[in-house]
């Protein structure tokens, strides 16, 4: 290229590239308004008629208000899990290190790679009488996304300088107070990068609850939105408006957080 | 101040957490690779290398571990080359920058099973918006039955998971962007580098951070694959599509616990090769910086 291609030619590039993003969500979006033949098409019109009716179907499966709760409980209690266990870990890896805390850094860099043994997971569980509770799960997400968690604060907890240890501890402050009164506070931005990710990873997720949750009522609503496309899938009008209701609030979280989000993927990931 | 007064024992929540839920399963599993464990039967049996001699005479295997490594290498070239591209048109100051960095995003934020199904009825043979797409500007020819169709199929699931995941690159990239001194670009110009001679010699290299945290992440993520592949077609046409993950899906399904572990314990094997020299290679570059 021997000279940059105008600022205006690379903006309508980048928002035809756009346009791919959004019509998917385009098409998905009007064809939830679409009765039973009309949406079969798939097509990007608007509906003939407006089949407000196909959300009202929606909501009246009880299961997916269960689905919901099922994922933020999960979501919420794997969020303080992996931020505790993890910050804590940490702290004493990065400030203690030493032979077994380098070690235990590096049996976490290395879950960060290898993938879940999932079939052993459930006869795992099976031992220990949990099999199908919520304290299995969370477990297994903690589990999971510790590693990443992990790595991202002790890299981060680097550019916190020592000196306010030794301040703090000068002061007659405890190990405990110093990680809760100052370190803590100052890794909160990385904390919210923790959460977020945990948050999209646990309520985004099939794979898990798919094999390790089998009692219905403990659904998250990603298994949900299984179930029902295999049950509904001659009617593609709900199915849609089902995805529609479970992507929402999704979407609406990432609007409002995404410069933290994005923020926090540039400060953790080339960082690291 | 003493590093030994930091207490220790402020890592053992997470290590147990991991310990038993992350670690004891692997090692569990890789005992349950060696028996004929089986839904179905009473006992579990040690059988040494049974279940290994019989997926390596399985050509299902051989299919499942070839299209996990051209899904991995597809995935992990052109994420990289979309997320690049992207991120070096948003670093420019346009107009519509924000919306436009906040859109590529959305679809990461998304669950892969509802972008499956969404895709599904994308790519549909007849009503499907990409066909209808190459029908209404004469490319006839293009229209293909993108999922049935054994030639066209994993490469479809290729493209939608770039679909889902090139924003994630981009964001990575625009990080490692904002690191490189304008400056250095000023003077490279002045000095009369060219976009692309710049790109070359002082953005590129510059990157490289943002390169490894891509590289690493798409391929150890793309070897996992499972939800968009099980949506969009079950590992089918045939075989045609199967990795690692709906094959074990599907010898769960049968019963052959035992079996399926082994599968499990091969894909353990191939991240682990092709992850640890990577990070390895991560690892030794952060200490020279």
């Amino acid at each position: 290229m021997r000279k940059k291609l105008s600022p205006f030619a690379l903006e309508i590039l980048a928002i035809a590239l756009a346009l791919l993003i959004l019509i998917p969500f385009f098409m998905i979006f009007v064809n939830s308004f679409k009765g039973i033949r009309e949406s079969a098409l798939f097509g990007l019109s608007l509906p003939s008629t407006w089949e407000f009716s196909n959300y009202k179907d929606v909501f009246k499966q009880d299961n997916i208000l269960r689905g919901f709760k099922n994922s933020f409980l999960l979501s919420a209690l794997v969020v303080v899990c992996v931020n505790l266990f993890a910050s804590m870990a940490a702290f004493v890896i990065q400030r203690r290190g030493g032979k077994f805390l380098n070690g235990v850094y590096m049996a976490f860099i290395m879950g960060l790679i290898v993938p879940v043994s999932i079939i052993p997971t459930i006869r795992l569980m099976d031992v220990l009488h949990i099999k199908g509770t919520y304290f299995s799960i969370v477990m297994y997400y903690t589990a999971v996304l510790l590693p990443f968690a992990v790595f991202l604060l002790v890299g981060f907890i680097k550019s916190v300088p020592r000196e306010l240890d030794e301040a703090a501890i000068l002061e007659g402050c405890g190990y405990f107070r110093l990680y809760l009164k100052i370190i803590l506070p100052l890794i909160s931005t990385v904390l919210v990068t923790v959460s977020i990710v945990v948050i999209v990873s646990v309520w985004n997720d099939f794979f898990g609850p798919f094999y390790l949750v089998t009692d219905s009522t403990k659904w998250t609503i990603v298994l949900q939105v299984f179930n029902f496309v295999t049950l509904y899938s001659t009617n593609w009008g709900i199915v849609f408006a089902f995805m529609i209701v479970v992507i929402t609030p999704v979407l609406i979280i990432y609007l409002f957080l995404q410069r933290y989000i994005i923020d926090g993927l540039t400060a953790g990931s080339v960082k690291g | 101040m003493e590093k030994s007064k930091y207490p220790l024992y402020f890592s053992f929540p997470a290590i147990i957490v991991f310990l038993v839920f992350f670690i004891t399963p692997t090692v569990i599993g890789f005992y349950y690779s060696f028996t004929d464990w089986n839904i179905n039967a009473s006992s579990i049996k040690f059988n040494g290398l049974d279940n290994y001699k019989e997926l390596f005479n399985e050509p299902r295997l051989k299919q499942a571990f070839t299209n996990t490594l051209i899904f991995a290498a597809a995935v992990t070239v052109l994420q990289n080359v979309a997320g690049l591209g992207l991120a070096l048109i948003l670093n420019e100051k346009l107009k519509l920058r924000n919306l436009l960095r906040m859109i590529f995003f959305m679809p990461y934020v998304i669950a892969p099973l509802v972008i499956g199904y969404i895709f599904r009825a994308i790519y549909h043979p007849e009503h499907g918006i990409v066909n209808k797409f190459f029908d209404t500007i004469g490319l006839d020819f293009m229209m293909q039955d993108w999922l049935n169709d054994p030639k066209f199929a994993l490469f479809t699931i290729i493209i939608t998971d770039i679909w889902r995941v090139a924003g994630f690159s981009m964001v990575v990239y625009l990080a490692g962007l904002q690191f490189i001194p304008k400056d250095l670009i000023e003077s490279a110009s002045i000095d009369g580098a060219h976009y692309w001679t710049r790109f070359k010699h002082v953005v590129f290299p510059l990157l490289a951070p943002a390169f490894t945290v891509n590289i690493l992440l798409a391929m150890i993520g793309s070897m996992k694959v499972f939800e968009i592949v099980m949506v969009l077609t079950e590992g089918g046409p045939g075989y045609t599509t199967e990795v690692f993950y709906t094959y074990i899906r599907n010898t769960f399904s049968s019963g052959e616990m035992g079996y399926a572990t082994a599968i499990n314990m091969l894909l353990f094997a191939l991240v682990t090769l092709v992850g640890v020299p990577v990070l390895m290679a991560m690892k030794k570059r952060e200490v020279e910086m």
